[in-house]
């Protein structure tokens, strides 16, 4: 598969610190990678690095198939990116702000007014960026990262201070951003529910390590709702299921079917009954996302 | 490259600051004409306007605008995270440490030359009818403004060091605010990078070399200096993490 970015044992410590650890992340072409972790996970420091802002401790970035280290002119030229707070001069305007970096990045000038309808700003486009609202500059960032059409976009906890309006824009656009433009997107976020709604492929990190990476299908596959049975002899049941060739798990109080669709849950139930089991209970128990995002980081943290 | 000083040219320009660059030359202008100074008793009288404007000019005004404009050229990039968007962009490090450079030492030769133009304001205003010292004013620019190249490296540098606006001021004052004395001393004058503007545009030093102060001199201190801070400044933004 072709990778747009791909990191290898990338590394970075701060002092002893080891702030991003042999972090292995892989962005095939065309999706919206959604980089989840909580705050301090080392989100940013990947970014970072990513960029090239900061260089790692030991490990490599390849964007494009190309090394960070030797190719990084060439391979900023293809990166729109947002890191972290919005970054704008404040004494100028959004659209002397948007032509400070045209002029180095060469594209003609009617670019500026493109990005600037795209994220609606072009109302405001000559007034002075320091009055603004954070959801303003935060749509001016994104401007200035699309403004010479890149072919990755870096955006780091793009929602930050919208209102939920501005959310909804903003996820449209990102959304609209690889069929249109056949761009790739990364967004980091730690907030789950964001990247649920947006990303193709998912990367969780916490403390630094990538503890999940994969499509959301695979994710989502964790938070399918399980059914527990309560019967009067969970662990003979629970036997009797295995030995007749059923998946389930043996809890304290129930036996849960690991089922995969409602026909399965009907014939292991039909099952039991015949087996003379007494059923107290069936009961679907959800785990949501948000569940099995913190669980995964819980582990990590304990661990 | 050009379009990374044209980038920095752009984002200056709008921040109005550049109007500073008019006031050391205004200053010197005044001084110029508020008093006379006959005692010096020269053969030319635009001696006399030269060395009572300079002096001011070059010991206070020259280091002064100098730091507040480097200051000011980084001031933009360390309010809102302007250092990461602009690094993020396809430029190396090496030409925004330059760029920024470079244009600042084409703002002070303008300052300069404005400077030029005041000194010969004063004496038409005044009515000075001694030919025009040409050779030696033109040394005395030219050389005021080849001494500031290794402070305006040094200053550049605090200034990207240094997040807050005042830092990188307060230290261009108080190592300015000395230098009428240390100029004076034979020992540590030659090597100050604050005097050294003062010496170069100070008439009257031997008239026999290119600028006012020896060949070797400017070589050894100002060269010297200049590479010492230049590269030291410029080590350091390659190496620092933004």
């Amino acid at each position: 598969m072709e990778y747009i970015v791909e990191t290898k044992h990338l590394t970075k410590k701060f002092g002893k610190e080891e702030a991003v650890s042999n972090l292995e992340m892989k962005i095939p072409k065309g999706e919206i990678y959604g980089f989840l972790g909580p705050n301090g996970a080392g989100k940013t420091t990947t970014i970072r690095m990513l960029l090239g802002l900061m260089r790692p401790t030991s490990g490599s970035v390849q964007l494009f198939g190309k090394d960070m280290k030797n190719n990084r002119i060439d391979i900023l030229k293809n990166i729109g990116s947002l890191v972290e707070n919005p970054s704008y001069y404040p004494h100028l305007t959004a659209k002397e702000n948007l032509e400070a970096s045209r002029k180095i990045l060469n594209v003609p000038k009617k670019r500026i007014d493109e990005v600037l309808q795209q994220v609606r700003l072009h109302g405001v486009a000559n007034k002075k960026v320091k009055g603004f609202s954070l959801g303003m500059k935060q749509r001016l960032g994104i401007a200035a990262a699309m403004l010479h059409q890149p072919e990755l976009l870096i955006l780091d906890e793009p929602t930050n201070g919208l209102d939920p309006s501005g959310i909804i824009e903003m996820r449209q656009l990102i959304q609209s951003l690889p069929e249109e433009y056949g761009m790739t997107v990364l967004i980091s976020s730690h907030l789950l529910s964001e990247i649920d709604q947006m990303a193709t492929r998912v990367g969780v990190v916490s403390k630094g390590k990538m503890i999940f990476q994969d499509s959301i299908e695979t994710m989502r596959k964790f938070a399918q709702a399980s059914i527990q049975v309560k019967v009067n002899d969970n662990e003979a049941a629970w036997r009797s299921l295995l030995a007749n060739g059923q998946k389930a798990d043996l809890e304290k109080e129930s036996v849960t079917l690991q089922a995969e669709d409602d026909g399965q849950v009907a014939a292991s139930i039909r099952y039991l009954v015949q087996q003379g089991f007494s059923i107290y209970r069936v009961q679907e128990e959800k785990r949501s996302l948000e569940n099995i995002f913190l669980e995964m980081t819980k582990e990590e943290q304990s661990g | 490259m050009v379009s990374v000083i044209n980038s920095e040219w752009y984002k200056l320009r709008k921040s109005k600051v550049i109007f500073l660059l008019f006031v050391a030359p205004l200053i010197g202008l005044f001084i110029g004409l508020s008093g006379s100074f006959n005692a010096i008793g020269a053969m030319n009288e635009w001696y006399e306007k030269l060395v009572v404007m300079n002096s001011t000019y070059a010991i206070l005004f020259l280091p002064l605008i100098s730091g507040v404009l480097a200051s000011v050229i980084c001031r933009y990039e360390h309010q809102e995270g302007g250092w990461k968007q602009l690094l993020a962009l396809p430029v190396t490090r090496g030409k925004v440490f330059l760029s920024k450079y470079l244009l600042l030492i084409l703002l002070m030769l303008a300052m300069q030359l404005m400077y030029l133009v005041s000194i010969y304001l004063v004496g038409m205003i005044e009515g000075i009818t001694d030919p025009f010292p040409m050779d030696i004013v033109w040394k005395s620019i030219f050389g005021g403004w080849v001494a500031t190249l290794p402070l305006i490296a040094l200053q550049l540098w605090v200034s990207i060091a240094f997040k807050s606006f005042a830092a990188p001021f307060a230290i261009n004052v108080i190592f300015t605010l000395p230098t009428i004395l240390v100029i004076n001393s034979e020992r540590f004058g030659p090597y100050y990078p604050w005097g050294q503007p003062f010496l170069m545009m100070n008439i009257g030093g031997s008239t026999e070399d290119v600028f006012f102060v020896p060949w070797d001199q400017i070589l050894t201190v100002v060269g010297g200096s200049f590479l010492l801070f230049f590269i030291g400044g410029y080590l350091y933004f390659l190496k620092k993490a933004i």
